[in-house]
């Protein structure tokens, strides 16, 4: 993986021109703060449109998509460097399989993760799926376990499939911030943020529309119904992200394992030994030496 | 001869005047004296095929078995105790009926006066009528004589056989007729429709006549038309002047001191003289005598008996007799008695009774055929199992002689073992204990095999899957005559295959530690085992399909000294390495867990089944445990408080270094809820049990060490481990138990708390197999006999089950 070759970013050059010279100002930008490389992690439930969204962002076809079925069994890293800069932005599987979190694909995810540096989390659903629901909650867990509850501050959530007709009596708008409401809410619980923090921590929600359906404005750029070009939001929105001053998540062993239970406490096991001596098989031992003073003999001892 | 008899009888009694002999027996009890005797084929319990482990598993119940085990000694023996109480309570029966016939042959002067008691206690045993029923089937002669006369005693034909068709007495004093309840007539051994010759009517009459109760005593016959006669005992009861004291003295040990023929030619002033001195020496005997250990609230009934009464009359003393008896038999003095009534005509009643002092002990050796031989077991192994109360120079206590039978059983050295307390000839009114011993083989072999059929290809048994298996094992025991032992045994279903589950066992144990003499009881026992179980830390949550198990297998050695404070309460410490190896189901070594895919594949990546992460790891600990118990059973009940703490100290030695302090503790109390009686079939008390127990480990904490939660012993209502396995646990419970009939049933309530330590445990089994880490149960159950049945309701998914189950929780 490490010896995976950094591949000139070639996609970059398909982008209309708009996209092109805003995507190369925020890259600029992130120059200027003496951020050369840019990690970006994109996890989610499966089939929600992780792999396609990357593929957008890239501006190739860089991982295999499939409308039917997973086509990632394992954590791909996609690297792609401009004018010094890199970006790495790695898929994921689904996390689910079988209406649990796939611990086993967390694992995999964790280990290939291992050393790396994680600048930006993208958590992608789908903008259309209309509830929310524990299962939502416990991948939100499932992360934060790993991850720690810090990866949130570099969290981005995204919602995919926003080119849509929203349901009778609602505007486009009105779904779209119910939706993220009822998804940022999810996230909250679970990665238990508490209320005194949402304020600190937004987590800032991007739409994103993968589709080559995708509506387009006048200058070539994949615009969204509400007619933001969503390419530069979402780099826009990374960017900021980046920028905010948090600091990226080193994914060590240490993370991944938790801190070793074993090795707690255990300066104080000599001294929990003498206690144990001294106040509890002691005092057991005078209990004893009491029982045999108050033992009733029988009548004829 | 009756006329003979009346002044013979008038010359005991006004002669020894101041004397009454109700029971002149010299006190030879060779008959009436239990001896207690315990029979035991093979008193050692089968040593476990699978020897615990010393780093037990948080419910690994090994010290609860052993405790359990060792309740059930306790409860044979007491069984055993039984009914030997039983028996004595027999002999002491007979003992005091038997007073009578003692006394006859007594009086009768012969030397051999035991004999005598033996046999009427005996005649007394075997009713009365069986006898009586025997002789009717014998030949009985007509009286000859004309009906409804009045016959003298000496009137009779000493020819011929006479069948007595009823007896009478009559209360001269009182002129009336007494009635059977009355305590004279069970001095009497004729029965009505007996047949006696005239010999016999004779020696029942002076065996009246010398028991010192009459003054005056006559037996007539009166003719009946049928040709039997009716037995008239007429007499006249001794009584003395009123007595305003008492007095209880000892009198064991000296010699019976013997009234000097009176020269009926004595003078006034003579007479004078050896009353003087005869009071004079009574007086000394007295003084010499030693204080005995009747109560003073027994003294006290007794002097109120005598205030009562007014004068003092033979009955009152005989009802005297019988109250100092019975408090001594009750209190186990089984060979207590009263041997005489003193200083009478005086203001002061003097019991004198030979309590049974023990003036030697005796430990014999038998063999096989009951000859006595030189014993192999050194007398000092066996004489600090004997209670005090049985050394010399003390007062002989049938209960201090089961205890002994007890203690010496528990020593399982001997296959049969009798406390028998007998008469010492050479000391009148003294005891020889003695105890004889048999011992069991001191080397055995043992080799029991046995056939398992196993179902082969297609559920039919084929001949190769006919596997012989079974157990070899050698014991060698009491090595050096002081109980040391070593036993071994090794264990396996399949001779054929048999590294599959071979289980084997050695083990030294050496008491006596400090010495045999040290009454410091410290116990080394070396062992060398393996053992083979499932591990209940890779089992699934509820709904969760099987989780593929794990086994442990562990091999190593052990060495621990325990100390007896008591019987129950112990403290042992030793040091334990042990390799262990855990297995998937075809026993290959695995060091992950498994676990179930969704998909329904399975993924050898669950949480590390070993420190090393290799699947074999080895290690040395210390480990101490110190139990105290002080639970005892009150009418079968237990009752009490229980509580042990355990430590597995890890050194550092071994695979990755474990360093390690594991410590449990667990406190069960039992409390009795509400004062009953205790005694044979009373009923037992209503018991409320708390229990608690907490677990902890701070350090390296492989998988197979961690606290499971769930299960029989820990949360019932669950399955082993089905609550979670974690860092540290606390299990709180608590049960009522309310008596029914012979059996008690119960309510409980448990909780188990993993205290949010499961995620401590490396890989977390209790989220990778989704337990919930807590959990708690409710339920109720019924005791039948060792089996508890019960219904208990899990609280995690709401549902109940029935249970059976073997043994106690707690």
């Amino acid at each position: 993986m490490a010896s995976q070759l950094i591949r000139e970013w070639a996609g970059i050059q398909q982008f209309p021109a708009a996209t092109q010279s805003k995507l190369l100002e925020l890259l600029g930008k992130l120059k200027q703060e003496n951020v050369c490389t840019l990690t970006i992690l994109v996890m989610g439930k499966g089939g929600v449109g992780k792999s396609s969204t990357v593929n957008s962002i890239i501006g190739e076809r860089a991982v295999a998509v499939s409308a039917f079925q997973s086509e990632t069994p394992r954590p791909v890293m996609v690297s792609r460097s401009r004018a010094g800069f890199t970006l790495n932005i790695i898929d994921t599987p689904g996390l689910v399989e079988g209406g649990y979190v796939n611990d086993q694909a967390l694992d995999l995810i964790k280990k290939f993760l291992l050393n790396k540096t994680i600048d930006v989390l993208l958590y992608v659903d789908r903008l259309d799926a209309y509830r929310v629901d524990n299962l939502d909650k416990q991948i939100v867990k499932a992360i934060t376990e790993s991850f720690g509850k810090e990866i949130w501050r570099r969290g981005i959530v995204v919602l995919s499939h926003a080119q849509l007709s929203p349901p009778d009596g609602l505007t486009y708008d009105e779904f779209t911030s119910r939706r993220s409401e009822a998804l940022l809410k999810i996230v909250r619980m679970g990665a238990r943020i508490r209320k005194q923090e949402i304020q600190a921590a937004a987590i800032p929600v991007v739409l994103v529309e993968n589709s080559g359906r995708c509506n387009k404005n006048e200058s070539d750029e994949k615009i969204l119904p509400s007619g933001t070009a969503w390419i530069p939001n979402l780099v826009q929105t990374i960017t900021d992200v980046v920028l905010s001053g948090s600091k990226g998540i080193l994914v060590d062993q240490k993370l991944i394992e938790g801190p070793n239970p074993n090795n707690r406490g255990k300066v104080l096991i000599p001294f929990i030994l003498a206690f144990q001596y001294f106040f509890v098989v002691k005092r057991i031992q005078k209990w004893i030496k009491y029982d045999i003073a108050n033992e009733s003999s029988p009548s004829w001892a | 001869m009756a006329s003979i008899a009346a002044p013979g009888l008038a010359l005991s009694v006004h002669r020894s005047h101041r004397r009454l002999t109700p029971a002149t027996a010299t006190t030879t009890t060779a008959a009436s004296v239990p001896s207690l005797t315990i029979k035991s084929k093979h008193p050692t319990f089968p040593s476990s095929q699978n020897p615990k482990p010393s780093s037990s598993r948080p419910r690994d119940n090994f010290d609860i078995l052993g405790s359990k085990k060792l309740q059930n000694i306790v409860k044979t023996t007491a069984a055993i105790g039984c009914g030997l109480y039983a028996l004595s309570n027999g002999v002491s029966n007979a003992k005091l009926s038997g007073n009578g016939g003692g006394g006859s042959s007594g009086g009768s002067g012969g030397g051999g006066g035991g004999g005598g008691g033996g046999d009427s206690f005996w005649s007394k045993i075997f009713s009365p009528a069986a006898i009586a029923g025997e002789e009717e089937s014998q030949e009985w002669d007509s009286h000859g004589l004309p009906a409804n006369i009045v016959v003298q005693l000496n009137k009779l034909s000493g020819f011929k056989k006479y069948k007595v068709s009823d007896i009478m007495f009559l209360d001269r004093r009182r002129g009336s007729t007494v009635g059977t309840e009355d305590s004279f007539f069970e001095m009497v051994s004729l029965r009505p429709n007996g047949v006696y010759t005239k010999a016999q009517l004779t020696k029942e009459l002076e065996t009246l006549a010398t028991s010192g109760m009459f003054e005056k005593v006559d037996l007539d016959a009166k003719t009946n038309p049928n040709g039997t006669v009716g037995v008239t005992i007429s007499f006249l009861e001794s009584t003395w002047q009123s007595a305003d004291r008492f007095r209880c003295i000892n009198v064991g040990l000296m010699p019976q001191s013997k009234p000097i023929e009176m020269d009926p030619d004595m003078t006034e002033k003579e007479k004078l003289e050896y009353y003087r001195s005869q009071e004079k020496d009574y007086r000394r005997r007295i003084e010499r005598s030693r204080p005995c250990l009747l109560p003073p609230s027994v003294q006290r009934e007794i002097l109120q008996m005598l205030r009562e009464q007014g004068a003092v009359s033979a009955r009152l003393l005989q009802k005297i007799r019988d109250r100092v008896q019975q408090w001594y038999h009750e209190n186990g003095y089984a060979c207590a008695q009263v041997v005489n009534f003193g200083n009478l005509n005086t203001k002061e009643v003097v019991c004198e009774v030979v309590e049974g002092d023990i003036t030697q002990m005796v430990v014999q050796f038998q063999d096989k055929l009951g000859n006595v031989c030189e014993g192999n077991t050194q007398y000092p192994v066996v004489r600090r199992e004997l209670p005090r109360q049985l050394r010399q120079g003390q007062v002989f206590n049938i209960e201090a002689g089961k205890q002994a039978l007890r203690n010496i059983n528990s020593l399982a050295l001997f296959s049969n073992i009798e406390v028998n307390p007998r008469p010492d000839e050479k000391n009148e009114g003294g005891i020889i204990v003695e105890i004889k011993l048999k011992e069991l083989e001191q080397k055995s072999a043992e080799v029991s095999t046995e056939w398992s059929i196993v179902p082969g290809r297609g559920g039919r048994p084929t001949l190769a899957s006919i596997q012989p298996g079974g157990t070899v094992s050698f014991e060698h025991r009491n090595l050096k005559g002081l109980n040391r032992s070593i036993l071994g045994s090794v264990t396996t279903s399949n001779f054929l295959n048999p590294q599959d589950d071979l289980a084997f066992k050695l083990e030294y144990v050496h008491p006596y530690l400090d010495g045999v003499y040290n009454s410091r009881n410290r116990t080394l026992k070396a062992s060398c085992f393996n053992s083979r179980k499932l591990s209940p830390v890779f089992t699934g949550g509820p709904g969760v399909d099987e989780v593929p198990p794990i086994w442990v297998d562990r091999a190593g050695l052990k060495a621990n000294i325990t100390e007896n404070f008591t019987r129950q309460s112990k403290f042992t410490y030793g040091l334990v390495m042990e390799e262990i190896t855990t297995r998937d189901e075809s026993s290959h070594i695995s060091s992950r867990g498994q676990r179930v895919l969704p998909s329904g594949g399975i993924s050898a990546d669950g949480p590390p089944t070993t420190l090393s992460e290799t699947g074999i790891d080895r290690m040395a600990f210390l480990q101490a445990n110190i139990t105290r118990d002080n639970t005892k059973f009150v009418n079968g009940t237990i009752v009490g408080e229980r509580n042990v703490f355990q430590v597995d100290q890890g050194l550092g030695i071994g695979s990755k270094f474990p360093f390690f302090n594991r410590h449990q503790l667990t406190m069960t109390r039992f409390v009795q809820l509400k004062q009953v009686e205790e005694g044979v079939g009373k009923a037992p008390p209503p018991v409320l049990v708390l229990h608690g127990h907490y677990g902890g480990c701070v350090g390296d904490l492989p998988s197979y060490d961690a606290f499971t939660l769930g299960g029989p012993y820990s949360v019932r209502g669950y399955n082993m481990g089905e609550i979670g396995a974690a860092r540290n646990i606390l299990e709180l419970a608590a049960e009522m138990r309310i008596p029914v009939r012979n059996t008690h049933v119960y309510a409980f309530a448990e909780h188990g708390n993993d205290l949010g330590s499961s995620k401590d445990v490396k890989g977390n089994p209790t989220e990778v197999y989704r337990r919930m880490g807590h959990g708690s149960s409710y339920g109720v159950g019924v005791k039948l006999g060792l089996v508890r049945a019960e219904y208990a309701v899990d609280h995690n998914s709401g549902t109940g089950a029935i249970f059976f189950r073997f043994g106690e929780r707690f």
